[in-house]
């Protein structure tokens, strides 16, 4: 190996991250050359798990499969099974399904764009962000009575009904989260900190992004215009409109825009759902034996395409239960972002695709023969990024 | 053969007159944007490579495989223009190989690995069929999706690498 060319494992992992993952970095000098990926350090056996549990308690399992984007997981397995089902579920409880999983998308995109200030040492905006969050959380509170496992979607509907008086309150809030994304997103835009740390890093080119698949806001700050929601609508997406919104940066700055534009559109389509709600039942009765059949179903969830394919065979447990969370999607893509970029940008790149880990949080660093190396947590590469480019 | 319900994109009808009859199992749209076709294993890349070019399909949504019994079906859900083209073909289980199609979707190399590590399924030409999600130490030759592999299998299996890890 030459002198100067250095290997550098980011990760695994911390106790307390959700979903932990390794990067070996080839770097030379200050350039990262190739980036390496290495997951699995929190595959539970999901897919397995499903088989042997009835159609009722995968709902449960589903939701578990991710702690920030669980409606849209449920949302997916759900309409797959209800499209085993044959059946279609009431046009009230759609719209509420709708509302939640736009609530589920904003909550989701604040805290991203939240850690991504964080990840380049810019801790108020953090600040600011994770406390307008809380808003989103408690109208999620309010609607369904938890915060992060919902438990609220059922096959065949809803678990309860939104009332006129939380439609109110829930207006109320979207008023002013859209306010104060407006006014971050002005700031952020303009804020010379900002445009330093994220303009022109991890660049994504619309052609990779194309090639290695990417999906979700990743995919649409590379300037395609692609949304689950639009090419292949669920719910009352149709009924609905709203913006695709698209970024022609390919940059880490192009996909916060795209972040505060999404909150700014979920918002609308959820006061837009709120007052054109039909009204009727919310939830029908399923029988618990499912039909024998195959079935592929996907959302739009915070980060992406989520897929799902569900195979019955006719008895109450599925016989294969496949997910594709919008994450692994996006990893040949943050591989080539990572490749030609600096070490310093390392933490914001990682966090550029919304991954569901924020796990740079171990590095160890191995300079030529073995025995010659060193750890730094997140943190000290987080400072030491920080202070490289005050140098500059 | 084919079974038709509805497919806007009139996809289902182009696949119908360009890939060959000798190639396709079956082919059938059982609900609006969703397209399933069956390929013979022999045929599994030149249909692949025909379909990709002749519709302009980049999006590859992922690689599901499953266990039949005595074989091992793979299915490779495409995107076009918001319809799922769900793409399957089978490979005995006894020697379960399938051609790569890394070459032909650069976004594909993740999902040939999850499929290989948890099926069992080599894929000729992929560039590094290394592990991907399952534990370091994971017994080799334990496919954890395969039918007769129940979770109290992995459990002991799992158990007795640990104990011989521990003696050697």
């Amino acid at each position: 190996m030459d002198e100067e060319r250095v290997i550098i494992p980011i990760g695994p992992q911390h106790p307390a991250l959700k979903e932990p993952m390794n990067f070996m970095l080839k770097v030379e000098g200050e350039k990262v050359l190739e980036a390496i990926p290495n997951l699995g350090y929190n595959h539970r056996g999901i897919e397995k798990a499903a088989t042997v549990r009835t159609y009722i308690q995968n709902l449960y399992l589903a939701e578990r499969i991710c702690g920030i984007c669980s409606i849209a997981h449920v949302q997916c397995y759900a309409q797959g099974v209800e499209k085993l089902l044959e059946m279609e579920i009431p046009p009230r409880a759609q719209y509420v399904r709708l509302i939640l999983s736009e609530l589920n998308r904003l909550h989701s995109h604040l805290l991203w764009v939240g850690v991504a200030a964080h990840e380049i040492g810019f801790d108020t905006l953090f600040m600011y962000l994770w406390r307008d969050r809380e808003i989103v959380m408690d109208t999620l509170e309010l609607i369904t009575g938890n915060r992060v496992s919902y438990g609220f979607t059922m096959l065949g509907g809803v678990r309860r009904d939104i009332s006129p008086d939380m439609a109110a309150r829930v207006k109320k809030e979207m008023k002013t989260v859209r306010d104060r994304t407006q006014y971050y997103k002005k700031m952020s835009s303009n804020e010379r900190s900002i445009l330093k740390r994220t303009q022109g890093v991890g660049i994504l080119k619309p052609q990779d992004a194309l090639a290695l698949c990417a999906c979700g806001p990743t995919l649409r700050a590379s300037n395609i215009k692609w949304d689950v929601r639009r090419e292949d609508p669920y719910l009352a997406y149709n009924e609905i409109p709203f913006n695709v919104v698209t970024s022609d940066g390919c940059d880490v700055l192009s996909r916060m825009i795209v972040h505060y534009d999404e909150v700014i559109e979920a918002t609308n389509i959820i006061e837009y759902a709120l007052d054109h709600m039909p009204s009727g039942s919310f939830r029908e009765k399923v029988t618990r034996r499912i039909p024998a059949g195959e079935v592929v179903s996907r959302v739009e969830a915070p980060r992406g395409e989520d897929i799902h394919y569900i195979k019955s065979n006719g008895t109450d447990k599925p016989e294969r239960f496949k997910v594709r969370a919008p994450t692994l999607g996006n990893i040949p893509a943050v591989c080539k972002m990572l490749s030609d970029s600096y070490i310093a940008d390392v933490p914001i790149i990682l966090a550029g695709i919304d991954p569901c880990f924020s796990c740079t949080d171990r590095v160890t660093f191995v300079k030529g023969e073995m025995g010659k190396g060193w750890i730094w947590t997140q943190e000290e590469l987080r400072r030491y990024a920080n202070r490289w480019y005050q140098q500059r | 053969m084919v079974e038709t319900k509805e497919s806007k994109t009139g996809l289902l009808e182009r696949l119908r007159n360009s890939i060959p009859q000798e190639w396709i199992l079956s082919l059938k749209a059982p609900e609006p944007r969703r397209i399933f076709l069956s390929v013979k294993r022999e045929h599994f890349k030149e249909a692949m490579t025909k379909m990709l070019k002749d519709e302009e399909i980049t999006h590859l949504s992922t690689i599901t495989g499953v266990d039949l019994g005595e074989e091992i079906e793979v299915i490779y859900h495409l995107d076009k223009s918001g319809t799922i083209l769900s793409v399957k073909t089978t490979t005995p289980k006894s020697q379960p190989t399938l051609p790569t199609v890394t070459d032909l979707i650069p976004g594909a190399p993740l999902y040939e690995r999850e499929v290989h590590e948890l099926l069992g399924v080599a894929f000729d030409g992929h560039p590094d069929l290394s592990r991907l999600v399952l534990p370091e130490g994971w017994p080799p030759g334990l496919y954890p999706l395969r039918r007769e592999i129940s979770i109290e299998n992995i459990r002991s299996a799992l158990e007795k690498a640990k104990e011989e890890k521990k003696v050697g």
